[in-house]
């Protein structure tokens, strides 16, 4: 998909009012200037009507040969014409400009011209009148807008940069708050105050939202913790019924095959239980019990509490310590680590080379020589993913291991390597020294 | 020896005091707190196995009232909840160990076995099965009086075996003891044969009986003279 680009909510907001404001501006003005323009003619239009009655009646009085240049008004040129001019030739009106000496400026001004009929006589009457006064206001209107525009862009813009920091800071807040939020940390969330509508509306939203997911996810887990631990008493029940059985001679002669299996699959059931018990109090992080942790005493004791065990399979186990490995996580943690990376190295194992378990500063490495998994490699991790010779197996194991990497910030992978199966852990971002 | 099973469910009581009195034990038990707690103030226990979920109350609530009432008993705390916190709980209120449903009922009796001898109502240090004659303070085995050189396994193995006489012990009950859970259920335990193999071998060696039989495929037995 095509990346969008994206824009803060402000400056979209801004960018339309802008747009809008413009429009706004640019109507009002040529509304003003179309109210100017009518408002000048209709002034003109009074001066022309006063001056063409004016020098109609000063004909009539005088006439033509006697009136008086002194009474008649000023700015016209009148010119005497023979015969009553069409209907539609008059009047007309043209634009000019008058040098004014006094000011040493040229004006704008506008002429009509007009045919009266004064004294029996038809004339051609052409008045002038300066315009520039009126123009240069309207045009003013233009002109003053388009620089109020600009200082209005400018303060909305200036003022929203500064200012979206102090209106969006409860909103960032709230955002932060919605980022840390971790299922199950049953702290109560900090309320920020804030009198913006929308922002309360997000808050209450989130609120509401979270304590029906705390619910929600409250109630799973006592599901789930309830199911592991009603299932034992009962499945403690079948396993000693069928200890009962096994210690019947007779019975075992003729049913043994069906007693072991009922006796396998309790057994299998129960740590099922177990197991998915102990997955779901990590994911939980219920063990916070974080602690650096100098590695080497304890895979000492459990690699010596399994050597025997990897004996019994004509495995050996080779270690190289180091002192200098820390690693910090829950050491109840750390145990499970350890017991299921070994647990599976013997289990796996073949006898063509010893099992290893190597630290250095960074790393801790175990592996066992083997054939290579007919699978993915990184099924390994799945839950419920086990090699098909081990159908016993819960298939948890290594899924557990990964489980507990992730939230104690230990990543941990796996290599297939001249014949050996290497789990290596590390602590996140660090590289292989 | 006197034991007070604290337990609701009638089937599992049933079970364990079965097992228990077969084992060698006089047992009662106790279906609730009220029960229990009645229980220990009038009669006095070598050891008590408490189950932590009771339908009238939590378990360690009652360990504490022991504790208070400054009751001698062993403790054992029996419980469903595999929980860490429980556990550390429980053995900081005074109980002498813990177990998780479900269990293997010889391993309980091991462990009952370990608890009344730390506490000293087991008087004799050692013990013996016929020939077999076992030194719990210096955890040597002896046959007719000659020591065994035996393994550290070999030795809890030998001690489940007489521990539970004349008991099938599956594989996964004997692996479970000797390895908790360093070991996965999923190996087929034939290794372990090996193991019997040679603790066989060393007992047959110095002049001893072969006790150990195996049953069906699915375990071992250490029988005796009753039995065979």
């Amino acid at each position: 998909m095509k990346k969008r680009h994206e824009f803060k909510l402000l400056s979209k907001t801004t960018f339309i009012y802008l747009i809008f404001t413009l429009v706004a501006f640019l109507g009002s003005g040529l509304f003003l200037t179309h109210e100017a323009n009518e408002f000048i003619n209709w002034e003109l239009e009074h001066k022309y009507r006063r001056i063409e009655y004016k020098t109609r009646s000063v004909i009539d009085r005088e006439g033509r040969r006697t009136a008086d240049l002194e009474k008649l008004p000023r700015n016209i040129q009148i010119m005497p014409i023979s015969q009553a001019p069409p209907e539609d030739a008059y009047p007309t009106y043209s634009d000019t400009t008058i040098y004014i000496s006094r000011l040493e400026e040229t004006w704008r001004a506008r002429n009509k011209t007009v045919a009266i009929e004064a004294g029996g006589q038809f004339y051609r009457l052409t008045m002038t009148e300066l315009v520039e006064d009126y123009l240069s206001l309207r045009d003013d209107i233009f002109r003053t807008m388009l620089p109020a525009f600009i200082l209005l862009v400018v303060g909305i813009v200036a003022f929203n940069f500064l200012m979206s920091g102090y209106f969006f800071r409860p909103f960032n807040k709230i955002l932060d708050i919605m980022r840390s939020y971790k299922v199950g940390q049953r702290t109560n969330l900090e309320k920020v105050k804030t009198n913006t509508l929308e922002f309360n509306k997000m808050q209450d939203l989130f609120h509401s939202m979270i304590n029906r997911i705390e619910q929600d996810y409250r109630h799973l887990r006592e599901y789930t913790e309830n199911m592991a631990h009603e299932m034992q008493t009962p499945l403690a029940v079948i396993r000693n019924k069928t200890d009962n059985l096994i210690a019947d001679e007779s019975m075992m002669k003729e049913h043994g095959k069906t007693v072991k299996t009922i006796y396998e699959e309790t057994n299998h059931l129960s740590r099922l239980g177990n197991t998915l018990n102990l997955i779901t109090k990590i994911e939980n992080g219920e063990f916070d019990n974080i602690t650096q942790i100098e590695t080497r005493p304890i895979i000492e004791q459990h690699v010596d509490a399994i050597r025997e065990l990897a004996g019994l399979k004509s495995l050996t186990i080779d270690t190289d310590l180091t002192e200098e490995h820390r690693l910090e996580i829950d050491p109840y943690l750390l145990d499970i680590v350890l017991k299921n990376l070994l647990r599976n190295s013997v289990m796996y194992g073949t006898d063509n080379g010893p099992i290893r378990v190597t630290t250095s500063e960074k790393t801790l490495e175990v592996s066992n020589y083997g054939p290579p998994m007919e699978d993915r490699p990184d099924k390994l991790f799945q839950r419920f993913y086990r090699n098909n010779n081990h159908q016993g197996s819960l298939g948890l194991g290594l899924s557990l291991v990964k489980k507990i990497c992730e939230v104690s910030k230990l990543q941990i992978t796996y290599q297939y390597e001249e014949g050996q199966h290497i789990f290596r852990i590390l602590r996140n971002g660090e590289m292989p020294a | 020896m006197k034991l007070l099973i604290v337990e609701d469910n009638e089937q599992l009581v049933e079970d364990m005091e079965r097992f228990l009195e077969e084992s060698g034990y006089v047992v009662e038990c106790a279906i609730n707190y009220e029960d229990a707690s009645e229980k220990l103030w009038l009669y006095s226990y070598d050891l008590v196995i408490v189950d932590l979920g009771l339908p009238d109350g939590n378990g360690l609530e009652l360990i504490r009232e022991m504790k208070n009432n400054e009751v001698a008993a062993g403790i054992m705390i029996l419980t469903a909840r595999d929980a860490v916190e429980d556990k550390v709980k429980g053995l900081d209120l005074g109980a002498d160990d813990y177990m998780t449903k479900p269990f293997h009922k010889e391993e309980l009796n091991a462990r009952i076995r370990s608890i009344l001898r730390r506490h000293k109502f087991d008087r004799s240090n050692t013990l013996e099965v016929e020939e077999l004659k076992v030194d719990l303070l210096s955890s040597q085995v002896y046959v007719n009086e000659i020591q065994l050189d035996l393994t550290r396994k070999e030795y809890d193995l030998i001690l489940y075996f007489m521990h539970n006489p004349d008991r099938v012990l599956t594989k996964e009950s004997i692996a479970e003891h000797l390895w908790g859970d360093h070991i996965d259920q999923a190996d087929n335990f034939d290794f372990l044969y090996n193991h019997i193999k040679n603790l066989r071998k060393k007992i047959t060696d110095a002049g001893g009986t072969n006790h150990i039989q195996a049953k069906y495929g699915m375990g071992y037995k250490f029988s005796t003279q009753n039995s065979r």
